[in-house]
Protein backbone atom coordinates (compact mmCIF):
# COMPACT_ATOMS: atom_id res chain seq x y z
CA UNK A 1 0.00 0.00 0.00
CA UNK A 2 1.26 3.31 -0.68
CA UNK A 3 0.75 5.74 2.17
CA UNK A 4 0.83 9.37 3.05
CA UNK A 5 1.74 10.95 6.35
CA UNK A 6 1.04 14.42 6.71
CA UNK A 7 2.46 15.65 9.76
CA UNK A 8 5.50 14.15 11.18
CA UNK A 9 5.32 14.97 15.05
CA UNK A 10 4.66 11.85 17.94
CA UNK A 11 1.91 10.47 16.24
CA UNK A 12 3.17 10.71 12.75
CA UNK A 13 6.19 9.78 12.90
CA UNK A 14 5.17 6.66 14.94
CA UNK A 15 2.84 5.84 12.48
CA UNK A 16 4.91 5.98 9.39
CA UNK A 17 7.50 4.31 10.97
CA UNK A 18 4.72 1.35 11.65
CA UNK A 19 3.43 1.18 8.55
CA UNK A 20 6.92 1.34 6.93
CA UNK A 21 7.88 -1.76 9.21
CA UNK A 22 4.65 -3.22 7.53
CA UNK A 23 5.63 -3.28 4.46
CA UNK A 24 4.06 -0.46 3.27
CA UNK A 25 5.23 2.67 0.82
CA UNK A 26 5.34 5.63 3.07
CA UNK A 27 5.64 9.20 2.36
CA UNK A 28 5.88 12.15 5.38
CA UNK A 29 5.31 15.10 4.92
CA UNK A 30 6.11 18.22 7.14
CA UNK A 31 6.80 22.03 6.84
CA UNK A 32 9.79 21.77 9.11
CA UNK A 33 12.82 19.38 8.47
CA UNK A 34 13.44 18.83 11.92
CA UNK A 35 10.21 17.39 12.62
CA UNK A 36 11.66 14.55 10.76
CA UNK A 37 14.37 13.85 13.76
CA UNK A 38 11.39 11.98 15.13
CA UNK A 39 11.80 9.66 12.87
CA UNK A 40 13.81 6.21 14.35
CA UNK A 41 17.31 6.02 12.34
CA UNK A 42 16.25 2.84 10.33
CA UNK A 43 13.03 4.16 8.52
CA UNK A 44 13.65 3.89 5.24
CA UNK A 45 10.35 5.87 3.78
CA UNK A 46 10.42 9.13 2.15
CA UNK A 47 10.47 12.15 3.79
CA UNK A 48 9.19 15.71 2.03
CA UNK A 49 9.98 19.02 3.74
CA UNK A 50 7.14 21.22 2.21
CA UNK A 51 3.85 23.36 2.47
CA UNK A 52 0.88 20.55 2.11
CA UNK A 53 -1.80 22.89 0.40
CA UNK A 54 0.85 23.58 -2.24
CA UNK A 55 -0.19 21.61 -5.26
CA UNK A 56 3.26 20.91 -6.53
CA UNK A 57 3.69 19.18 -2.62
CA UNK A 58 1.06 17.16 -3.20
CA UNK A 59 2.27 16.06 -6.87
CA UNK A 60 5.96 15.37 -5.29
CA UNK A 61 4.58 12.74 -2.78
CA UNK A 62 2.58 11.54 -5.77
CA UNK A 63 -0.48 12.02 -4.08
CA UNK A 64 -2.82 10.42 -7.22
CA UNK A 65 -1.07 7.26 -6.45
CA UNK A 66 -1.48 7.02 -3.15
CA UNK A 67 -3.97 4.03 -1.61
CA UNK A 68 -4.02 5.84 1.37
CA UNK A 69 -3.72 9.40 3.34
CA UNK A 70 -3.42 9.93 7.22
CA UNK A 71 -3.37 13.62 8.54
CA UNK A 72 -1.79 13.67 12.06
CA UNK A 73 -1.06 17.77 12.19
CA UNK A 74 -1.48 19.30 15.09
CA UNK A 75 -4.27 21.65 12.80
CA UNK A 76 -7.52 20.34 12.81
CA UNK A 77 -8.51 21.84 9.95
CA UNK A 78 -5.43 21.98 7.87
CA UNK A 79 -6.04 17.57 8.73
CA UNK A 80 -9.92 17.94 8.00
CA UNK A 81 -8.68 19.62 4.30
CA UNK A 82 -6.22 17.30 3.64
CA UNK A 83 -7.99 14.81 4.05
CA UNK A 84 -11.04 16.30 2.44
CA UNK A 85 -8.83 16.99 -0.61
CA UNK A 86 -7.41 13.80 -0.93
CA UNK A 87 -10.34 11.94 -1.05
CA UNK A 88 -12.64 14.19 -3.72
CA UNK A 89 -9.90 15.63 -5.46
CA UNK A 90 -7.88 12.88 -5.61
CA UNK A 91 -9.68 10.06 -5.50
CA UNK A 92 -7.89 8.42 -2.65
CA UNK A 93 -9.61 5.61 -1.02
CA UNK A 94 -8.85 5.88 2.37
CA UNK A 95 -8.31 8.97 4.39
CA UNK A 96 -7.88 9.87 8.01
CA UNK A 97 -8.06 13.06 9.96
CA UNK A 98 -6.29 13.21 13.66
CA UNK A 99 -8.18 15.46 15.93
CA UNK A 100 -5.79 17.15 18.11
CA UNK A 101 -7.90 19.90 19.96
CA UNK A 102 -10.85 18.25 20.93
CA UNK A 103 -13.25 21.52 20.70
CA UNK A 104 -12.83 21.45 17.07
CA UNK A 105 -14.04 17.71 16.70
CA UNK A 106 -17.52 18.92 15.35
CA UNK A 107 -15.62 20.76 12.89
CA UNK A 108 -13.72 17.65 11.44
CA UNK A 109 -16.92 15.61 12.13
CA UNK A 110 -18.44 18.02 9.17
CA UNK A 111 -16.36 16.44 6.51
CA UNK A 112 -17.54 13.06 5.58
CA UNK A 113 -14.52 11.97 6.57
CA UNK A 114 -12.44 9.01 9.17
CA UNK A 115 -11.28 11.29 12.38
CA UNK A 116 -9.56 10.00 15.08
CA UNK A 117 -10.26 11.60 18.16
CA UNK A 118 -7.45 10.19 20.59
CA UNK A 119 -7.42 13.31 23.31
CA UNK A 120 -10.93 13.37 23.56
CA UNK A 121 -10.70 8.97 23.50
CA UNK A 122 -7.98 9.39 26.29
CA UNK A 123 -9.82 11.56 28.41
CA UNK A 124 -12.77 9.52 28.33
CA UNK A 125 -11.16 6.17 29.43
CA UNK A 126 -8.85 8.06 31.89
CA UNK A 127 -12.30 9.44 33.48
CA UNK A 128 -13.22 5.87 33.92
CA UNK A 129 -10.75 4.36 35.02
CA UNK A 130 -11.14 7.02 37.95
CA UNK A 131 -14.51 6.32 38.59
CA UNK A 132 -15.32 3.51 41.61
CA UNK A 133 -18.36 2.41 39.63
CA UNK A 134 -17.63 -0.87 38.35
CA UNK A 135 -17.73 -0.37 34.49
CA UNK A 136 -15.20 -0.39 32.16
CA UNK A 137 -15.16 0.13 28.38
CA UNK A 138 -13.73 -2.93 26.20
CA UNK A 139 -14.78 -1.35 22.93
CA UNK A 140 -14.91 1.99 21.42
CA UNK A 141 -15.90 3.17 18.19
CA UNK A 142 -14.41 6.91 17.65
CA UNK A 143 -16.50 7.82 14.72
CA UNK A 144 -19.85 7.26 16.22
CA UNK A 145 -19.19 7.25 19.77
CA UNK A 146 -20.55 3.89 20.22
CA UNK A 147 -19.22 1.63 22.72
CA UNK A 148 -18.77 -1.87 24.85
CA UNK A 149 -18.83 -1.71 28.37
CA UNK A 150 -18.27 -4.23 30.83
CA UNK A 151 -20.39 -3.85 33.74
CA UNK A 152 -19.76 -6.26 37.05
CA UNK A 153 -23.13 -6.34 39.33
CA UNK A 154 -21.85 -5.33 42.42
CA UNK A 155 -22.56 -6.51 46.10
CA UNK A 156 -25.55 -4.34 46.61
CA UNK A 157 -27.22 -5.39 43.13
CA UNK A 158 -27.57 -9.23 43.92
CA UNK A 159 -30.84 -10.87 43.31
CA UNK A 160 -32.13 -7.84 41.21
CA UNK A 161 -32.76 -8.24 37.82
CA UNK A 162 -31.38 -7.18 34.84
CA UNK A 163 -34.73 -5.11 33.52
CA UNK A 164 -33.95 -2.89 36.81
CA UNK A 165 -30.49 -2.07 36.08
CA UNK A 166 -31.13 -1.03 32.44
CA UNK A 167 -34.66 0.31 31.70
CA UNK A 168 -35.38 0.88 28.28
CA UNK A 169 -32.74 3.27 27.12
CA UNK A 170 -30.07 3.11 25.10
CA UNK A 171 -27.50 0.69 26.58
CA UNK A 172 -28.64 -2.79 25.23
CA UNK A 173 -27.13 -6.14 27.27
CA UNK A 174 -25.48 -8.25 24.60
CA UNK A 175 -23.89 -11.09 26.99
CA UNK A 176 -24.07 -11.94 30.45
CA UNK A 177 -21.22 -14.03 32.04
CA UNK A 178 -21.63 -16.24 35.51
CA UNK A 179 -18.44 -18.43 36.75
CA UNK A 180 -17.18 -18.44 32.93
CA UNK A 181 -19.98 -19.14 31.19
CA UNK A 182 -22.68 -17.10 29.16
CA UNK A 183 -25.94 -17.23 29.92
CA UNK A 184 -28.90 -16.48 27.73
CA UNK A 185 -30.26 -12.47 27.98
CA UNK A 186 -33.33 -11.97 28.92
CA UNK A 187 -34.63 -9.14 30.71
CA UNK A 188 -35.94 -10.94 34.24
CA UNK A 189 -32.80 -12.86 34.53
CA UNK A 190 -31.72 -12.19 38.03
CA UNK A 191 -28.51 -11.04 38.38
CA UNK A 192 -25.58 -12.12 40.66
CA UNK A 193 -22.94 -10.51 42.57
CA UNK A 194 -19.65 -10.67 40.02
CA UNK A 195 -21.75 -11.20 37.00
CA UNK A 196 -20.16 -9.82 34.07
CA UNK A 197 -22.49 -8.25 32.06
CA UNK A 198 -21.24 -6.74 28.09
CA UNK A 199 -23.18 -3.57 27.34
CA UNK A 200 -23.49 -1.82 23.53
CA UNK A 201 -24.38 1.86 24.20
CA UNK A 202 -22.93 5.34 24.40
CA UNK A 203 -21.44 7.61 26.73
CA UNK A 204 -24.39 9.52 28.07
CA UNK A 205 -26.52 7.01 28.58
CA UNK A 206 -23.17 5.07 30.51
CA UNK A 207 -23.57 8.24 32.58
CA UNK A 208 -26.95 8.02 33.33
CA UNK A 209 -26.31 4.16 34.80
CA UNK A 210 -23.44 5.00 36.66
CA UNK A 211 -25.65 7.96 38.49
CA UNK A 212 -28.31 5.02 38.54
CA UNK A 213 -25.84 3.03 41.17
CA UNK A 214 -24.11 5.96 42.63
CA UNK A 215 -27.79 6.79 43.73
CA UNK A 216 -28.79 2.95 44.88
CA UNK A 217 -25.94 2.61 46.48
CA UNK A 218 -26.13 5.65 48.64
CA UNK A 219 -29.72 4.57 49.09
CA UNK A 220 -28.28 1.55 50.85
CA UNK A 221 -26.06 3.07 52.75
CA UNK B 1 -28.15 41.89 5.75
CA UNK B 2 -25.82 40.31 8.12
CA UNK B 3 -22.16 39.68 7.03
CA UNK B 4 -19.84 37.28 9.64
CA UNK B 5 -16.29 38.07 9.66
CA UNK B 6 -13.48 35.53 10.63
CA UNK B 7 -10.30 37.48 11.71
CA UNK B 8 -9.70 40.22 12.91
CA UNK B 9 -6.61 41.00 11.10
CA UNK B 10 -6.58 44.73 9.12
CA UNK B 11 -8.43 43.08 6.20
CA UNK B 12 -11.48 41.97 8.10
CA UNK B 13 -11.23 44.80 10.49
CA UNK B 14 -11.33 47.58 8.10
CA UNK B 15 -14.18 45.38 6.15
CA UNK B 16 -16.35 45.42 9.43
CA UNK B 17 -15.86 49.00 9.81
CA UNK B 18 -17.10 49.98 6.11
CA UNK B 19 -19.72 47.72 6.50
CA UNK B 20 -20.69 49.12 9.75
CA UNK B 21 -20.44 52.37 8.20
CA UNK B 22 -23.09 51.15 5.58
CA UNK B 23 -25.34 49.89 8.51
CA UNK B 24 -24.69 46.19 7.27
CA UNK B 25 -25.46 43.96 10.52
CA UNK B 26 -21.24 42.52 11.42
CA UNK B 27 -19.92 40.31 13.81
CA UNK B 28 -16.34 39.46 13.63
CA UNK B 29 -14.87 36.43 15.27
CA UNK B 30 -11.10 37.02 16.78
CA UNK B 31 -9.70 34.82 18.97
CA UNK B 32 -5.58 36.06 19.19
CA UNK B 33 -5.30 38.38 22.20
CA UNK B 34 -3.20 40.67 20.83
CA UNK B 35 -5.09 41.59 17.95
CA UNK B 36 -8.72 41.74 20.12
CA UNK B 37 -6.26 44.56 22.02
CA UNK B 38 -6.11 46.47 18.31
CA UNK B 39 -9.43 45.51 17.71
CA UNK B 40 -11.30 47.31 20.20
CA UNK B 41 -9.72 50.28 19.70
CA UNK B 42 -11.34 50.49 16.36
CA UNK B 43 -14.62 48.51 16.58
CA UNK B 44 -17.91 49.20 19.23
CA UNK B 45 -18.06 46.34 21.57
CA UNK B 46 -21.03 44.54 20.52
CA UNK B 47 -19.43 43.45 17.12
CA UNK B 48 -16.44 42.01 18.54
CA UNK B 49 -17.16 37.70 19.48
CA UNK B 50 -14.27 36.43 21.20
CA UNK B 51 -13.61 33.20 20.41
CA UNK B 52 -12.03 30.43 18.22
CA UNK B 53 -13.84 31.01 14.60
CA UNK B 54 -13.05 26.92 13.78
CA UNK B 55 -15.28 25.90 16.75
CA UNK B 56 -18.89 25.25 15.44
CA UNK B 57 -20.98 26.40 18.75
CA UNK B 58 -18.88 29.67 18.14
CA UNK B 59 -19.93 29.79 14.86
CA UNK B 60 -23.73 29.40 15.91
CA UNK B 61 -23.49 31.61 18.78
CA UNK B 62 -21.79 34.39 16.22
CA UNK B 63 -25.35 33.49 14.14
CA UNK B 64 -23.80 31.71 11.05
CA UNK B 65 -26.82 30.41 10.31
CA UNK B 66 -28.64 33.76 9.57
CA UNK B 67 -25.44 35.41 8.07
CA UNK B 68 -26.06 36.43 4.55
CA UNK B 69 -22.20 36.15 3.72
CA UNK B 70 -19.42 34.77 5.26
CA UNK B 71 -16.03 36.50 4.45
CA UNK B 72 -13.27 34.32 6.18
CA UNK B 73 -10.06 36.53 6.31
CA UNK B 74 -8.47 34.66 8.91
CA UNK B 75 -4.10 34.31 8.81
CA UNK B 76 -4.60 30.79 8.21
CA UNK B 77 -5.71 29.60 4.59
CA UNK B 78 -6.15 25.83 5.99
CA UNK B 79 -8.95 27.68 8.39
CA UNK B 80 -10.12 29.58 5.59
CA UNK B 81 -11.11 27.24 3.39
CA UNK B 82 -12.84 24.71 6.23
CA UNK B 83 -14.72 28.27 7.52
CA UNK B 84 -16.40 29.10 3.59
CA UNK B 85 -16.75 24.88 3.15
CA UNK B 86 -18.55 24.26 6.05
CA UNK B 87 -20.31 28.07 6.20
CA UNK B 88 -22.06 26.97 2.88
CA UNK B 89 -22.56 23.04 3.46
CA UNK B 90 -23.40 23.06 7.05
CA UNK B 91 -25.28 26.21 7.51
CA UNK B 92 -26.59 27.31 3.94
CA UNK B 93 -24.75 30.55 3.86
CA UNK B 94 -25.29 31.44 -0.03
CA UNK B 95 -22.06 33.63 -0.03
CA UNK B 96 -19.25 32.87 0.97
CA UNK B 97 -15.69 35.05 0.56
CA UNK B 98 -11.85 33.74 1.44
CA UNK B 99 -8.71 35.29 1.80
CA UNK B 100 -5.71 33.95 0.13
CA UNK B 101 -2.68 34.25 2.58
CA UNK B 102 -0.41 32.32 0.56
CA UNK B 103 -0.78 32.17 -3.47
CA UNK B 104 0.46 28.89 -3.81
CA UNK B 105 -2.54 27.93 -2.00
CA UNK B 106 -4.63 30.09 -4.47
CA UNK B 107 -5.71 26.51 -6.53
CA UNK B 108 -7.90 25.49 -3.81
CA UNK B 109 -9.64 28.61 -3.42
CA UNK B 110 -12.76 27.56 -5.40
CA UNK B 111 -16.15 26.12 -6.19
CA UNK B 112 -15.34 23.08 -5.28
CA UNK B 113 -14.51 23.98 -1.10
CA UNK B 114 -17.35 26.20 -1.71
CA UNK B 115 -15.43 29.47 -1.55
CA UNK B 116 -17.68 32.15 -4.05
CA UNK B 117 -15.22 34.79 -4.18
CA UNK B 118 -11.14 34.39 -3.52
CA UNK B 119 -9.33 37.27 -2.31
CA UNK B 120 -5.58 37.23 -3.50
CA UNK B 121 -4.67 40.45 -1.55
CA UNK B 122 -0.63 39.08 -2.35
CA UNK B 123 -1.02 38.22 -5.92
CA UNK B 124 -3.17 41.63 -6.68
CA UNK B 125 -0.06 43.85 -5.31
CA UNK B 126 2.14 41.71 -7.16
CA UNK B 127 0.16 41.96 -10.29
CA UNK B 128 0.04 45.92 -9.56
CA UNK B 129 3.96 45.76 -9.11
CA UNK B 130 4.75 43.96 -12.17
CA UNK B 131 2.09 46.10 -14.25
CA UNK B 132 4.24 49.20 -12.73
CA UNK B 133 7.60 47.90 -14.43
CA UNK B 134 5.97 46.55 -17.68
CA UNK B 135 3.75 49.82 -18.98
CA UNK B 136 6.46 52.19 -17.68
CA UNK B 137 4.16 55.27 -16.60
CA UNK B 138 0.93 54.08 -16.72
CA UNK B 139 -0.71 53.24 -13.47
CA UNK B 140 -3.92 50.44 -12.47
CA UNK B 141 -5.46 52.60 -9.81
CA UNK B 142 -8.25 50.09 -9.45
CA UNK B 143 -9.39 46.73 -10.52
CA UNK B 144 -13.30 45.73 -11.29
CA UNK B 145 -14.98 43.10 -11.73
CA UNK B 146 -12.07 40.45 -10.09
CA UNK B 147 -9.29 42.58 -12.01
CA UNK B 148 -11.73 41.96 -15.78
CA UNK B 149 -11.53 45.84 -15.91
CA UNK B 150 -9.44 48.58 -14.67
CA UNK B 151 -9.62 52.03 -13.95
CA UNK B 152 -6.10 53.27 -15.54
CA UNK B 153 -3.64 56.48 -15.23
CA UNK B 154 -1.20 57.77 -17.14
CA UNK B 155 0.88 60.86 -17.32
CA UNK B 156 1.11 61.68 -20.99
CA UNK B 157 5.04 61.98 -22.45
CA UNK B 158 6.61 63.58 -24.97
CA UNK B 159 6.73 61.37 -28.01
CA UNK B 160 3.93 59.42 -27.25
CA UNK B 161 1.55 58.85 -30.06
CA UNK B 162 -1.23 60.62 -28.41
CA UNK B 163 0.17 63.41 -27.61
CA UNK B 164 -1.38 66.54 -29.73
CA UNK B 165 -4.32 64.15 -31.08
CA UNK B 166 -7.88 64.41 -30.41
CA UNK B 167 -9.16 61.97 -28.80
CA UNK B 168 -11.82 61.15 -32.05
CA UNK B 169 -9.19 60.47 -33.77
CA UNK B 170 -6.96 58.01 -31.74
CA UNK B 171 -7.30 54.46 -32.68
CA UNK B 172 -9.10 53.17 -28.88
CA UNK B 173 -9.93 49.76 -28.28
CA UNK B 174 -13.87 48.85 -28.15
CA UNK B 175 -13.60 47.86 -24.37
CA UNK B 176 -12.23 51.18 -23.33
CA UNK B 177 -13.36 54.92 -22.28
CA UNK B 178 -11.61 58.33 -21.15
CA UNK B 179 -13.08 59.06 -18.09
CA UNK B 180 -10.79 62.52 -17.44
CA UNK B 181 -8.18 64.52 -18.38
CA UNK B 182 -6.54 66.20 -15.58
CA UNK B 183 -4.46 69.23 -17.33
CA UNK B 184 -2.37 71.80 -14.48
CA UNK B 185 -4.18 70.42 -11.78
CA UNK B 186 -8.09 70.64 -12.87
CA UNK B 187 -10.41 68.03 -14.60
CA UNK B 188 -11.32 68.61 -17.87
CA UNK B 189 -14.43 66.33 -19.44
CA UNK B 190 -13.16 64.47 -22.18
CA UNK B 191 -14.92 65.22 -25.21
CA UNK B 192 -14.45 64.06 -28.83
CA UNK B 193 -12.50 67.18 -30.36
CA UNK B 194 -10.29 67.92 -27.04
CA UNK B 195 -7.06 67.03 -27.62
CA UNK B 196 -4.41 65.00 -25.78
CA UNK B 197 -1.43 67.36 -24.44
CA UNK B 198 2.32 66.38 -22.86
CA UNK B 199 1.91 66.71 -19.54
CA UNK B 200 -2.21 65.29 -19.42
CA UNK B 201 -2.82 63.03 -16.45
CA UNK B 202 -5.45 60.81 -18.43
CA UNK B 203 -7.67 58.34 -16.49
CA UNK B 204 -9.34 55.70 -18.66
CA UNK B 205 -11.36 52.59 -17.99
CA UNK B 206 -10.37 49.61 -19.70
CA UNK B 207 -10.36 46.22 -20.01
CA UNK B 208 -7.42 43.52 -20.27
CA UNK B 209 -6.94 43.50 -23.92
CA UNK B 210 -7.74 47.38 -24.43
CA UNK B 211 -4.86 48.42 -21.60
CA UNK B 212 -1.96 46.78 -23.70
CA UNK B 213 -3.32 48.76 -26.58
CA UNK B 214 -4.00 52.22 -24.59
CA UNK B 215 -0.26 51.81 -23.06
CA UNK B 216 0.62 52.02 -26.88
CA UNK B 217 -0.76 55.20 -27.71
CA UNK B 218 -0.07 57.07 -24.31
CA UNK B 219 3.31 55.67 -23.56
CA UNK B 220 6.44 56.81 -24.88
CA UNK B 221 6.92 53.39 -26.74
CA UNK B 222 11.40 53.07 -27.25
CA UNK B 223 10.47 50.11 -29.89
CA UNK B 224 8.36 52.26 -32.18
Amino acid sequence: MRVIVVGCGRVGSALAYQLYKKGHLVTVIDQKASAFDNLPVDFRGRTIEGDVLAREVLRRAEIEDADALAAVTSSDSLNALIAHIARTEYRVSKVVSRNYDPRQLPLQKAFSITVIASASWGVQRIEESLSDTPLRVVFTDSQTNFAIYQFEVPEFWHGRSLQELLPEGRSKAIALRRAGQLLPISVEQTLETGDLIYLSSDPEEIEALRHRLVFQKEQLA
Amino acid sequence: MNVLIAGGDPTGAQLAYLLLEEKINVCLVEHRREVLDQLHLELPTEVIYEDNATDLEVLEEAGIRNADVLVACTSNDADNLVLCYLANTLYHVPRTIGRINNPRHAWLFNEKLHVNVALNESSILAHLIKEEMSFGDMMTLLKLRRGEYALVEVMIQPGAKAAGAAIKDLPLPDQCVIAAIIRKGTMIVPRGATKIEVGDEVLAITNNIGEEQLAELFTFQNNS
